[in-house]
């Protein structure tokens, strides 16, 4: 098990907005957490990532468990170099000033001294979106919506990481882009690079996932392989349009 | 398509050692003659010491994006350190008595002394740092106007270093150098310190540790996940930059030979504001040309009087209505006029 989430809790201030999830996530895999707004997504991946308070909820109780050990006292930082997670925040967070392939230099922070890994990883990142290849000397605020998301892909991916949380990959992508991304987030997969990614879109979530967890109001409410979850009537009804 | 570049580059001479090394060496044989005289000269030391003011706060305001308006503090602290270690040291006083070292010896010790000024201050640089780990933006400015007051009030009321009267005698220790040799002692190491300041800066902000310091200002979750500690970095920067102030308030008060808590309050803050909003945030050749010219206009306004600081804050309200950015936005020299970068060797990202 890679990822293991023990009944987590978290609060911001006084509102609690998880009571007690309990989810896993093997080596390898594809897990999506689906949700309608105010679910709790978001928090979830917040709480992964160790955001420091006024960004991310305040874990009450449970635990976070990488690599079967406690990542709770893990600073932000500290994830990528140790425990190589990424994230890929909502709203993508790209450093607008600089140039794509600023951005994606600065990404490899922590890797920087391993000069071969840097360039091959650089030439993944190409291969898988080469609209950032075409686009390396422009500033990264000028891309469009779809091509900022696969920037922050592609910046994850050159911290080095082996696990990448990504939080609604498809918001504001035109459809055919949406697949596009969905694609390469596959090939990385084969690539052996094990993702979770948190969806409102929950048909395209599904169809791309292993496996998946339906949140609702900081509960998991249903969970099982994405076949399962598809027909589950419950399920259907509330998030796939009957 | 790489070797071009590299045969490209060789192309390119570092004239920068030359460059500087070439100007001050005019400069002191200039003032050997005598074509500098003593008002030019104050003149180009405050040149120096409004360039560390500037290229510093730049680091803070410019490069990592946070706003500090209490500047004009931690160059007090450098101010008061090192003048009271001058004086404790190198001179017979009234203060403390006799001269804890043979007054000689200050033409060893005199940097010394000024970078032990720069870093008390740059521990004071703690006082600001550490707030700015929660808060930011108008917070944090609050706090460092807060910190300013906080130093000046203190001075003020600290009798043993003369209080709000001020505190002087530094002088003497520049004299006890001039006994040894004639030189213009206060001009070469205002330079000299300048420089090493703006390279420093340079440097820091070159390196990929540099890079870190700009990623907090384009987006601090984002420089978080990507594995920036950014509350490591804005020590650093907050350290550095306050140190760089010290050094400059140490040289300051040497300079003029008497300080007192009322010249570091938040006017001199404010000078240090627009100082670096009128170069350009984040641009260091910004910061050392807006230094010069700021300088310039003060002494240009001095037979204005009073009137000065009606002019000064017009400046600044026509600045931020017709050029908010600056004079170079957050481009440096060589990008605004391409030509130049023939003389500087500069790395490809």
């Amino acid at each position: 098990m890679m990822l293991e989430v023990k009944d987590l809790k978290v609060r911001y201030g006084n509102i609690e907005a998880l009571h007690g999830l309990n989810f896993h996530v093997d080596r390898g895999e594809i897990v999506t957490l689906i949700g309608a707004n105010g679910a709790g997504k978001t928090s979830t991946l917040l709480s992964l990532s160790r955001l420091p308070q006024p960004e991310a909820p305040h874990v009450v109780e449970g635990d976070i468990l990488f690599d079967g050990e406690s990542i709770l006292k893990t600073e932000p930082h500290q994830l990528v170099e140790r425990r190589q997670m990424a994230l890929v925040p909502e709203g993508r967070h790209i450093f607008g000033n600089l140039s794509v392939r600023e951005n994606l230099d600065l990404a490899t922070y922590a890797v920087q001294k391993d000069t071969k890994f840097v360039s091959s990883t650089l030439d993944l990142v190409y291969s898988l979106f080469p609209r950032l290849y075409e686009r390396r000397k422009q500033r990264s605020e000028s891309l469009s919506g779809g091509e900022q998301q696969m920037l922050a892909v592609g910046r994850a991916l050159m911290t080095g990481c082996k696990f990448i949380m990504l939080d609604e990959p498809s918001m504001g992508l035109a459809p055919v882009l949406m697949y596009e991304m969905f694609r390469a987030l596959k090939e990385l997969n084969e690539k052996d690079i094990t993702i979770l990614v948190v969806e409102q879109n929950a048909k395209v979530a599904l169809d791309f996932a292993d496996r998946g967890y339906v949140l609702d109001t900081g509960e998991i409410i249903a969970e099982g392989s994405s076949e399962e979850l598809s027909t589950n009537k419950d399920v259907q009804k509330a998030y796939l349009g009957g | 398509m790489d070797s071009t570049k590299i045969n490209e580059q060789k192309k390119h001479i570092n004239l920068w050692p030359a460059l500087v090394f070439g100007g001050a060496l005019i400069l002191f044989a200039l003032v050997a003659v005598g074509v500098i005289n003593q008002y030019i000269q104050t003149v180009i030391m405050f040149i120096g010491i409004n360039i560390i003011m500037s290229s510093s706060l730049n680091i803070v305001n410019g490069y990592m994006g946070e706003f500090s308006c209490g500047h004009g503090g931690f160059m007090l602290v450098g101010a008061y350190v090192s003048s009271a270690l001058s004086v404790l040291l190198f001179t017979d006083s009234s203060w403390v008595g006799h001269s804890l070292l043979p007054p000689s010896t200050a033409i060893f010790l005199f940097p010394v002394v000024i970078i032990i000024g720069g870093i008390v201050s740059a521990f004071a640089g703690l006082l600001v740092a550490i707030p700015s780990f929660k808060t930011r933006d108008d917070y944090l400015a609050i706090i460092t106007i807060a910190a300013n007051f906080i130093f000046v009030s203190l001075v003020n009321n600290l009798e043993f270093v003369g209080g709000s009267r001020g505190f002087m005698g530094m002088k003497n220790a520049i004299y006890a150098m001039e006994d040894i040799i004639r030189l213009p002692y206060m001009l070469i190491w205002t330079v000299t310190f300048a420089v090493l300041a703006v390279f420093f800066i340079r440097r820091l902000m070159r390196s990929t540790f540099g890079k870190g310091i700009s990623a907090i200002r384009y987006d601090e979750i984002s420089a978080e996940i990507m594995s920036v500690n950014t509350n490591h970095m804005k020590v650093v920067a907050f350290m550095f930059s306050s140190g760089l102030a010290g050094i400059a308030g140490g040289l300051f008060a040497h300079v003029l030979g008497f300080i007192n808590p009322s010249s570091f309050n938040i006017m001199k803050s404010t000078e240090s504001l627009v100082m670096v909003y009128l170069g350009g945030m984040g641009s260091l050749s910004g910061s050392v040309l807006s230094a010069i010219i700021f300088t310039f206009l003060l002494e240009a306004m001095r037979p204005l009087q009073i009137l000065k600081w009606v002019l000064i804050p017009l400046m600044l309200i026509l600045l931020m209505q017709f050029i908010p950015e600056g004079l170079l936005g957050n481009r440096e020299l060589t990008d605004v006029f391409p030509k130049l970068k023939r003389f500087f060797r500069r790395r490809d990202i």
